[in-house]
């Protein structure tokens, strides 16, 4: 447990520098804005309890939160990410269920089911914050556009971190 | 009773998850003067000493270009003092301000944390309370417009700039004197739009955008951009596309421009509005 909590520190603290470093510094053309630490929410275990699940996310959104400016928005956004997780999870379980103890991670269900996974939650993510931010209907297609594109880069991100960690794990 | 808890337990997760939407959007909602929630603002001490470190490291790499820009600007004032040295000098007097000494103050500040990538950008100085700085100050980088302080501490302020949807500025074709309203489009961080300007002015591409000076924040004719493209909308009005001359994405000097009069000219005129 203990072992646990330290591992999921570090790969939040590795995923907030990304975040805050380099991400935060790419825009292209005011549409797109990549958001790489969704990935923690997605990587908790998978038997993890929902309501400690919407909690986590909520404060991993708050603290970018504060260093982006940008209070409640990614707080927002990371608590509406957590509360479908479990949907998600339990829509797309594979045929024989999900390994005992274990990771929601590409490393073990695969590239398809992973994509398909993270897809769904960051889409979910990306709707809240984009439309948090905005905070009106109005340009309702532009904020739509930006939701679309930016779930696009940030999957890519996702997916590109999910491989590296695999690579380095061999 | 049995049933309200049984309730709860079914329905824990959604409970949970409407409390802490809703904590979130008060957050957002007060944020428009975010400033004022007291719950961040006792821990953004600690993300501004890291913002303060980011920015020494991130301008060490932009040195070069800062210094050239410093450049130009010194040599544009440069060229503005020589313009007063040689006038005669009763001319000097006739153009002096009548309370003989200037209504604006310039302090300058350096920008310790900025954002172009939001919809409601905002940017940070290391200028607050403490140097005689407050909120309604505007604020101008080396290039033109940047923005109005919309909140200050005693050691920084919180600036609006251009780039912020709901940011609004009084500015006028600097050709023809024309003026409308400049607001952003949050779409591209180098471009603004002008509003209200009539359809039987004459434009051309490259006219150059200044402020009017009507707001009270603003001195006039202040370089805000130029006109990089106008339609006839279907409105009596163009639809005007400015080049901002400001770089939002390499602000690092700023300065803040007080203006004495501002409080007493705004109290004359809260009885006209």
């Amino acid at each position: 447990m203990i072992n646990r909590i330290i591992r999921y520190t570090g790969i939040y603290v590795i995923l907030m520098l990304l975040q805050i470093f380099v991400l935060n510094n790419i825009q292209f053309s005011g549409y797109v804005n990549p958001y790489i630490y969704i990935l923690f929410i997605l990587l908790l275990p998978v038997e993890t309890a929902g309501w400690i699940v919407l909690i986590v996310s909520f404060f991993a959104g708050l603290i970018l939160d504060l260093f982006t400016n940008t209070p409640g928005m990614h707080a927002g956004a990371s608590a509406g990410a957590g509360f479908i997780r479990p949907y998600i999870l339990r829509a797309i379980s594979p045929r024989d269920g999900y390994k005992p103890d274990s990771e929601p991670s590409m490393i073990i269900y695969g590239f398809r089911w992973f994509l398909v996974y993270s897809l769904a939650i960051v889409t979910v993510h990306h709707l809240l914050l984009f439309y948090l931010e905005v905070f009106s209907l109005a340009g309702f297609l532009r904020t739509f556009l930006r939701v679309i594109l930016s779930t696009v880069f940030s999957v890519t991100f996702i997916i590109l971190a999910e491989y590296f960690r695999g690579v380095v794990r061999k | 009773m049995r049933n309200l808890l049984q309730i709860l337990a079914k329905y824990h997760r959604l409970i949970l998850f409407i409390l802490l939407e809703g904590v979130a959007i008060s957050l957002i909602v007060n944020s428009n003067n975010y400033h004022n929630t007291q719950v961040l603002k006792s821990v953004r001490k600690a993300t501004i000493a890291w913002e303060g470190i980011v920015t020494d490291v991130r301008n060490y790499f932009r040195i070069r270009k800062i210094n050239e820009d410093l450049q130009a600007e010194n040599t544009t004032l440069k060229n503005i003092l020589l313009k007063y040295k040689n006038l005669p000098d009763s001319v000097l007097f006739l153009i002096t301000d009548t309370a003989s000494e200037s209504i604006y103050e310039f302090y300058p500040a350096t920008v310790v944390n900025n954002s172009v990538n939001r919809q409601k950008n905002y940017f940070t100085i290391n200028r607050g309370k403490k140097h005689g700085v407050d909120v309604n100050m505007a604020v101008v980088s080396p290039w033109g417009v940047a923005g109005i302080i919309v909140a200050s501490s005693d050691n920084f302020s919180v600036v609006m700039p251009v780039i912020n949807i709901d940011f609004k500025l009084s500015s006028k074709i600097k050709s023809n004197d024309y003026f409308g309203s400049l607001t952003w489009d949050g779409r591209n961080c180098n471009y603004a739009l002008l509003n209200d300007i009539p359809q039987h002015v004459t434009l051309n591409t490259g006219d150059t955008v200044v402020t009017t000076g009507y707001s009270s924040i603003f001195p006039g004719n202040i370089m805000v951009g130029i006109i990089s493209e106008f339609e006839k909308s279907g409105s009596d009005f163009y639809r005007i596309r400015v080049r901002l001359a400001t770089e939002f994405r390499r602000l690092t000097y700023v300065n803040i421009i007080k203006n004495r009069n501002r409080a007493e000219q705004v109290i004359l005129e809260r009885g006209f509005q």
